[in-house]
Formats: C-alpha cells, sequence, structure tokens
C-alpha cells in the first residue's frame, strides 16, 4: 500500500472570497463539508429550515442522491464490483446529473443552492481510496466553485463514535473495506476517516473553507452558522418579495 | 494520410524524424503504456497481452472486423478477449436506460460512458492481458472522447478523464463516408438511430441531414485524434475481406504470425462479402 499522502490541495481555480458578484449566475451555493458524524448534516438541516420558515428561494441538493444513477450505485454497492476509479466515476455521474439538471439551472434562476456535500467529498474520499488527486480535480473542474463552504470539524474519535454507536453493523464501502487496511471493519472504518479528515484539513487553505468546531451544542453552532451566512451572502435577492403591499397600494 | 503541410521545400526528410507525436501507439513500450498516470494498483510488468483497438463509425464495418478477427486469431492459437461501449457488468444496462429517456444531460451521459469503460478495463481487460490474451477492442475512448467533445465538453477534460486507460499497441481507424455510413446503416436497421444522427444536438429537423452533419463532426474529431494518437487509417469502404486482409496483415506483423491466409468458417461466411 502506498504511504505517500496524496496532495489533495493541488492548487485550484483562484475562489474569490466574495465572488457573488463576479458569477455567471444571479443565484449563490453553499455548502457543507465533513467527516461522517462531523454534524454537518444537522447543521444544514437547521440552516435551511430558517431559510425555508422565512420564504426564501432555496434548493437543498445532497450528495449521491441522483435517481438516474441510484440503481448502478446500488448495484455496484451490493455486488462489491466497486473499484476506487469506477466508485469515484459513479459519483461524478450521480454529481454531473444534479448539477447539469438542479444545481446549475438553479443558480442561474437566482436561487440560493444548499448542497449536503459536494465535489470536497470525492476530493477526500476518492483520493483515501488511491485515486490521483489532479485526476478528481480534472474530473469535476466543470462544478460551479461555492460562495461559501463550511468545513465540520470533529476529532476523529468523536465523529466515529458518533457513527458506531448508531449503527448495528457498518456498510461495506462506508468502512473501507475495499482499500484492504483492516479485515475489522470498526477499525478499518477509523482508519479511513483518518485518512478522509486529514484530507480535508488540506484543503482548508487552497479550497477557502471556513472552519466549524464540530464539538460544539448544536445551538452554538447554528447561530454561527446563520451568523455567517448573513455576512457572507446577500440574501436580499432570495428573500421573499411583497408583492401584495404593492398591490393594495396600487388599488 | 496526407500530413505534410508545405514545409518549404523538401527537406522534410530530415524533419520527419523528429517530432511526430502519438507515434508511441506502436511502441512496445511498457512505461508507457498509460496515458497518464497508472491505474491504481496496477502493476505495468504484468501486462504481456496486446491491445488491438478498431475505431469507426457505425456502419464502418467494425464488429463484422472484431468477429472475423477473432476467429482468425484463435485459429492460430491465441486467446481473445473482446471490449467494446456498454458491455460492463457495472453500469451498460443503466446506459441502455439512459439513452432510452430523454432526461440524460451530456456531462452525466460522458461519465457513465467513463464508468463502463473503466470497469471493463479493470475487471475483464487487464486481468486478461495478465494473463496473455490479445484483446480486441470494438471501440476504444476515442469515440467516447468524440463523442463528447462535439457536444462542447473540453478536449482537455476527456483526455484527463481517460489519462488511466491503456495505450493500445495498434488502432486502426476504419474511415468511411458519412453517406456511405447511412447507406449502411438503413439497410441493416431499416432505420437510424436517434443518438447516431445526434438528434440530441439540434442539428437538423431532417434525418438525413442531421446524420451527416453529426457524422461529420465526429469525423472532423477522429482527424484530430488519429494525429494525436497515431491511428492506422483503413479505407473501410473497401469489401470485408479486403478490410480484413489489411487488418490481418499488419495484426500478424505486430504478434509475429507468419500465415496470414484465412477463410472463415462455414458459421461466419455470410459475412464474408
Amino acid at each position: 500500500m502506498a504511504t505517500v499522502t496524496p496532495d489533495i490541495s493541488v492548487a485550484p481555480e483562484a475562489a474569490p472570497e466574495k465572488a457573488s458578484a463576479q458569477r455567471p449566475y444571479p443565484g449563490a451555493l453553499v455548502v457543507v463539508e465533513g467527516t461522517d458524524g462531523s454534524g454537518k448534516s444537522t447543521q444544514l438541516y437547521l440552516l435551511k429550515r430558517w431559510l425555508e420558515i422565512s420564504g426564501y428561494r432555496i434548493h437543498f441538493t445532497e450528495w449521491n442522491s441522483s435517481p438516474l444513477v441510484k440503481s448502478a450505485t446500488r448495484r455496484g454497492k451490493q455486488r462489491r464490483l466497486l473499484t476506487a476509479v469506477t466508485f469515484s466515476l459513479l459519483h461524478a455521474a450521480d454529481f454531473a446529473d444534479r448539477c447539469e439538471r438542479q444545481i446549475l439551472p438553479l443558480l442561474h434562476g437566482g436561487y440560493l443552492v444548499l448542497a449536503d456535500r459536494y465535489i470536497y467529498t470525492a476530493f477526500a474520499r476518492d483520493a483515501a481510496r488511491g485515486c490521483s488527486p489532479k485526476w478528481l480535480r480534472n474530473l469535476y473542474s466543470f462544478a460551479p466553485v461555492p460562495d461559501l463552504t463550511f468545513y465540520f470539524r470533529a476529532p476523529l474519535d468523536i465523529a466515529v463514535n458518533r457513527i458506531v454507536a448508531g449503527r448495528p453493523k457498518l456498510k461495506y464501502y462506508e468502512a473501507g473495506m475495499d482499500l484492504g487496511i483492516s479485515l475489522d471493519r470498526q477499525e478499518s472504518f477509523r482508519m479511513f476517516q483518518e485518512r478522509i479528515l486529514s484530507n480535508y484539513d488540506q484543503m482548508v487553505e487552497t479550497d477557502h473553507f471556513v472552519l466549524m468546531d464540530g464539538t460544539l451544542p448544536v445551538n452554538r453552532l447554528q447561530r454561527q452558522m446563520r451568523d455567517l451566512v448573513r455576512e457572507r451572502i446577500n440574501l436580499e435577492p432570495f428573500a421573499p418579495k411583497r408583492k401584495k403591499k404593492k398591490r393594495h397600494e396600487a388599488k | 494520410m496526407k500530413r505534410n503541410n508545405s514545409n518549404a521545400g523538401t527537406d522534410g526528410r530530415k524533419a520527419s524524424a523528429t517530432p511526430k507525436s502519438g507515434n508511441g501507439a506502436g511502441s512496445s513500450d511498457f512505461a508507457s503504456r498509460f496515458y497518464g498516470i497508472p491505474l491504481p494498483g496496477v502493476n505495468i510488468e504484468e501486462l504481456s497481452g496486446p491491445l488491438i483497438v478498431l475505431e469507426g463509425s457505425d456502419g464502418s464495418g467494425r464488429s463484422t472486423q472484431v468477429t472475423l478477427l477473432t476467429e482468425w486469431l484463435e485459429s492460430e492459437g491465441f486467446a481473445v478477449q473482446t471490449m467494446g461501449l456498454r458491455r460492463s457488468l457495472l453500469v451498460a444496462q443503466d446506459i441502455d436506460g439512459l439513452l432510452e429517456e430523454n432526461a440524460v444531460t451530456r456531462m452525466t451521459l460522458a461519465l457513465m460512458y467513463g464508468t463502463d469503460f473503466y470497469d471493463q478495463l479493470e475487471r475483464r481487460i487487464l486481468p486478461a492481458m495478465q494473463s496473455g490474451l490479445v484483446v480486441l477492442a470494438d471501440r476504444y475512448i476515442f469515440t467516447l472522447i468524440a463523442r463528447a467533445a462535439v457536444r462542447g465538453i473540453g478536449r482537455d477534460y476527456l483526455h484527463g478523464l481517460y489519462e488511466m486507460a491503456l495505450r493500445p499497441n495498434l488502432t486502426f481507424w476504419l474511415n468511411v463516408r458519412p453517406e456511405v455510413a447511412f447507406d449502411r446503416e438503413f439497410k441493416k436497421a431499416h432505420s437510424i438511430s436517434y443518438w447516431e444522427s445526434g438528434r440530441d444536438m439540434s442539428l437538423s429537423n431532417d434525418l438525413f441531414q442531421s446524420f451527416i452533419r453529426y457524422q461529420s463532426m465526429i469525423k472532423r474529431e477522429f482527424e484530430y485524434l488519429a494525429n494525436r494518437h497515431g491511428f492506422i487509417e483503413v479505407d473501410g469502404e473497401g469489401s470485408v475481406s479486403e478490410v480484413n486482409g489489411t487488418l490481418r496483415k499488419q495484426i500478424a506483423e505486430r504478434l509475429g504470425i507468419r500465415n496470414t491466409h484465412y477463410r472463415p468458417s462455414h458459421a461466419l461466411a455470410h459475412l464474408w462479402r
């Protein structure tokens, strides 16, 4: 097994801090990243609830959820047909489908798009499986650069315990059994997550992650997240329009 | 192929020794068996079998030739493994499904074909080559690159996607004019396929026009690829036996087969036109 740590942080195209004005679309893209058990999905759910209750134009999209690609992924996992490369390509096809049919049209249509996991998941996870970081960067080069990327980071033990406690048995690919690093699922999962965590850490600088402490209480973390969204994203265009009032005035 | 862009006079003889790119396709240099980085976990030295690729549009006679070459090689004592598009265990049926719907977009389709390709390569072709089988590919990455490129996906992107593909030892391009391909395809199926006429690209409402325009675009991509990757261009408009003779001669030379004489068995005699 290769012991050389892959350099995940291949310099991406310039990703300026506050770039929404320079983008070729009026929408905005906010993504959450982090290892399993880092709390990111809970936090994005709460952010989504906050925005949708207030009537904002938003769309939520999740990693590995395209119906077009689903049956292939399921078959590949059940029958253990997947290699590092085909695992990666199927997830890229899934992403491409969501990107071309949801994310890009909605960004052009002026939506605030929230993504639970994005291309950085592939960079961290597929590189941990042995794919070349450079190949991965090229594979996903068609993806729009997020306006804001939250990286929820929890120490390895905490994250692993959160997952292992809630699950009777870890799945084969989830545990990284295909890497052949350990015959024990929990041990394999832990080592796999450790690699992923280190890959994520390498991208904090190069991909402008906003680091979030996944060990903080849920509501405190959510407050931080909402403050940051308000601060970094101009929410005005996504706010509900007050048409009714105007109509009344006209009458 | 004419590719001597008038280099002022006739001193092209010396110059031609220099930078003919892509000619590595015929070399048996194992260090360059992959285009870019190697596939994870593959030991290049174990890949002894040769990889022979046949490219060409629908109606170029490609599949017929693969069938005949397989029989010839087997009669000469070589075991053959074939590959093609949409033949992977992993996603072939899913791509069939996608092609029937109109929901799929170009990048998704390109990546599903990529998955189909690498699944065959990693789980069927590499093991076959390690066992010394001759691999015959009925289409390869070049068709996939050409199809995606005419739909606006960048060539650099596509070459990056396929940089872990194996470099073929021989790549034949059965070149036919789009009009000839149209005649042959129509005779075979009595209709023209949605994808082979590029109808997703809205080129023309007239199916004949659409087919010709689409196949001409593909052909231009192939001309570029032929130069870059050192294809051996074969006139696909010749008879089946003529084309087969040309292919056998080249392959025999590569594999060290002395006897290039071949007559198809009774089972395949109907192909011998």
